[in-house]
């Protein structure tokens, strides 16, 4: 019988024991000869701590290659020796192991340790215990299907098949034992080098623009997908630039092309400098930033005269005296309409910054062409918009339908309808004289049922007075005139508020009422004047400044010097001549610069400014300064003048 | 038929061309009646890169000019639209002891304008 005897295994129980003990297993067989096997391997005791592990499992090898290799060994042995010995040294190195371990690791898991005192220990410590989310580590699902599912057929059949062929397997052909090996190829080593990885910082700031642009983007990129019609750049541009703000057909301009490479400060302009430059001042916008611009620097300039002008409380320097006084703001004038005589003014019913200005000699005989200047308040310097007419301009009325809308009449005759938001559309029509007065007046009713349609009056020193109306763009002659005697051209009309009679002036100095419906003959004539009445307008404080069933005029306006080119009622007082004060003579006189006399005179609508055009080109405005008004209101001023007058 | 059709489009070339000249003119006569304006000391256009493309001041000055106010434009431009996106900064004026300067700002160019109001 083969003894075993564990003679050192209880040593190796002792955790204090760090290197590893030989066994002391000895192995007797009937004999008794001791055939314990010697260890193939030697290990040094000194650095078997270490390598514990491998030492086991050298053994265990040694042991193994022990059994197959050597036959002088396996003859006494029976497998159950063998298990026995394996299982003693997994045991031994196990615990061998467990210790090296537990030996090391406490000197890790030293934490230190405060004392623990009385108040501690009756302290109430809150301990909150929370469920942690759930990990899941591992998760294999489930091979077991359960009989009410639906692949459960499926799952059957095949454990069905699965277990006929294990049946079937035992001494069967088709299965056939057989061992494999994989074949570990040899290594190469190889080496590789890569290009060093560049790290670059990027940052971006997102602004809410920022966000919004891309989104704009995107979208047009989505909507943007049929085919856009062939246009080179050039005639795009050509087509931003003709809708711009500056206007004129001005026939025959003699503006030389601007050089652009002149400029004060020295740079080279390189190619694409000079193509930035064109493209740039092709672009409307950049018009329009000019037209911004320009305004701004001359309301700098002008900025004491406009604040006086919108009535704005202005810093005065000295205090004025308390006379009524003209104040001179600004002249509109330029180098096309210097030396120009003035002939006519009116302001833009809906923009009343605008006001168009018509050049034109009176009563010369020599006829230049003519001009029509619309000058804006913010810009003193230049007009807006000027046309060059192609002779004098004798009259010009805007239209209040629509307020682009302007008509012209000429000494030859013509009226022309310049519109002056879009490109020129003219429409002339003629009358066989000079035409001296236009006026666009809203009637109540027109043929296409809309209220307020607008019809152009215009007399002319043939004598006639026509009533045009405007269809669309094109200027239709309605016949509808007055002849008022081929003899005396007629000068001069105006409407009554109630818009269907109307006064007519005449060159002999005559007056006629007349109406819109009667075109026959006059309903009143008044005499008065010897002189060519000029100009005739009603008061639109009261209705009739000459009373309607009087056929003198109950007052007369004198002037000291020269013939009254112009009268115009002041929106807001009498008139330039103080009714309150002075009847007879006006209160105020402003004497005109030598050589140069005045010829027409507009009043502001808003403002207590007045509009002067004289003979050399230049609009000047005036402020009224101290210009006293009455308590009542001045209708009954009016009537207690006339009254007082008419008694005397 | 096709002659026709040539001749018109020639035509219409041409009097597009006519208007391009003569709104070039215009351009450019507004453009000098600014720089001739009472007051005003100087006028730059800058491109959108930058670059001063046309002035009336010498090299540095205009240098100086143009960098510093792009990037106050920008700044103020994107001050404005941070407010708003669908807003945009079209005008931009300040106004010092000495100076004013008036910049008109668009996608593509700067109109500097430099002027001395109280004279």
């Amino acid at each position: 019988r083969k003894s075993l005897s564990l003679g050192g295994g209880s040593k190796v129980l002792d955790k204090s024991h760090v290197h590893i003990p030989r066994p002391a297993v000895r192995v007797f067989d009937e004999d008794n000869n001791d055939v314990t096997p010697q260890p193939l391997y030697q290990a040094d005791p000194g650095t078997a701590q270490a390598k514990g592990s491998r030492f086991f499992m050298n053994e265990i090898s040694g042991g193994s290659d022990q059994t197959t290799a050597t036959g002088s060994f396996t003859m006494p042995f029976s497998k159950y020796y063998l298990s026995i010995y394996l299982s003693i040294y997994l045991s031994i190195y196990l615990s061998i192991y467990l210790s090296i371990c537990l030996s090391v690791c406490p000197s890790v898991r030293l934490t230190v340790k405060e004392p623990v005192t009385e108040e501690m220990l009756k302290e109430i410590i809150d301990v909150f215990l929370t469920e942690t989310d759930t990990i899941s580590l591992l998760d294999i699902p489930s091979a077991f299907v359960s009989v009410d599912a639906d692949e459960a057929d499926a799952v059957i059949e095949r454990n069905n098949q699965y277990a006929e062929v294990c049946r079937n397997r035992m001494g069967n052909d088709k299965y056939v034992n057989r061992s494999v090996q994989t074949l570990n190829g040899a290594a190469k080593h190889k080496h590789v080098q890569s290009d060093s990885l560049v790290m670059v910082d990027a940052a971006v700031t997102v602004t809410t623009w920022d966000m919004f642009d891309t989104l704009c983007n995107l979208e047009q990129e989505q909507t943007i997908r049929s085919p856009q019609p062939e246009k080179n750049d050039f005639s795009e541009a050509v087509l931003d630039s003709s809708r711009a703000a500056e206007r004129s057909m001005s026939v025959g301009s003699t503006v030389s092309l601007g050089n652009s490479k002149d400029t004060k400060g020295a740079f080279p302009l390189t190619p694409t400098e000079l193509y930035w430059l064109q493209l740039i001042m092709q672009s409307e916008r950049f018009q329009h930033s000019l037209l911004v611009m320009e305004r701004s620097i001359l309301l700098n300039i002008f900025q004491p005269q406009l604040a006086a002008y919108r009535q704005l409380f202005v810093l005065e320097g000295n205090l004025s005296s308390c006379l009524p006084c003209l104040v001179l703001l600004w002249v509109f004038s330029c180098k096309l309409s210097r030396g120009r005589s003035i002939s006519s003014m009116a302001w833009n019913k809906k923009n009343l910054d605008l006001l168009a200005v018509g050049y034109g000699q009176f009563n010369s005989g020599d006829q230049e062409p003519g001009l029509v200047c619309c000058w804006s308040i913010k810009n003193p310097t230049w007009p807006e918009h000027f046309i060059h007419c192609d002779s004098a301009v004798t009259c010009l009325d805007f239209s209040a339908n629509s307020p682009g809308q302007l008509a012209v009449g000429m000494h030859d005759g013509s009226i022309t309808i310049y519109n002056l938001q879009s490109p020129d559309n003219e429409c002339p029509k003629k009358h066989l004289g000079p035409v001296c007065q236009l006026r666009w007046i809203q009637q109540e009713l027109s043929f296409t049922g809309e209220d307020r349609a607008e019809a152009l009056f215009s007399v002319g020193a043939d004598g006639r007075i026509c009533k045009w109306f405007v269809f669309g763009s094109v200027l239709n002659y309605k016949t509808e005139e007055n002849v008022l005697s081929v003899l005396t051209p007629g000068l001069c009309f105006d409407f009554h508020p109630e818009p269907s009679i109307y006064l007519a002036g005449a060159w002999e100095g005559l007056i006629h009422k007349c109406s819109c419906s009667n075109t026959q003959e006059f309903l009143e004539t008044y005499h008065k004047h010897f002189c060519p009445v000029n100009y005739i307008t009603w008061s639109p404080l009261s209705p009739d400044l000459w009373k309607q069933d009087q056929l003198n005029p109950v007052l007369g306006f004198t002037s000291t010097r020269g013939a009254v080119y112009d009268v115009r009622w002041s929106p807001k007082w009498a008139t330039i001549w103080d009714l309150k004060t002075r009847i007879l003579d006006p209160v105020i006189v402003q004497p005109a610069a030598p050589g140069v006399t005045m010829t027409s005179l507009l009043f502001v609508q808003q403002t207590d400014c007045v509009v002067v055009g004289d003979s050399d080109g230049q609009v000047t405005i005036y402020q009224l300064k101290n210009l006293s008004v009455g308590e009542g209101s001045q209708v009954n001023v009016l009537e207690d003048l006339l009254r007082s007058a008419a008694s005397r | 038929m096709s002659l026709q059709r040539n001749s018109t489009i020639l035509l219409c070339r041409m009097l597009t061309f006519f208007i391009f000249l003569v709104n070039q003119a215009q351009v450019e006569e507004t453009l000098k009646r600014i720089e001739a304006s009472k007051g005003v000391i100087g006028t730059i256009l800058v491109n959108a890169e930058g670059i001063p493309i046309r002035t009336t001041l010498d090299n540095s000055t205009t240098v100086q000019y143009a960098e510093l106010l792009c990037q106050l434009s920008m700044l103020a431009r994107t001050t404005v639209r941070d407010i708003d996106p669908q807003n945009d900064l079209t005008f931009l004026r300040i106004r010092s002891k000495k100076h004013e300067i008036m910049v008109a700002l668009e996608n593509n160019y700067l109109l500097i304008v430099i002027q001395n109001p109280c004279e």
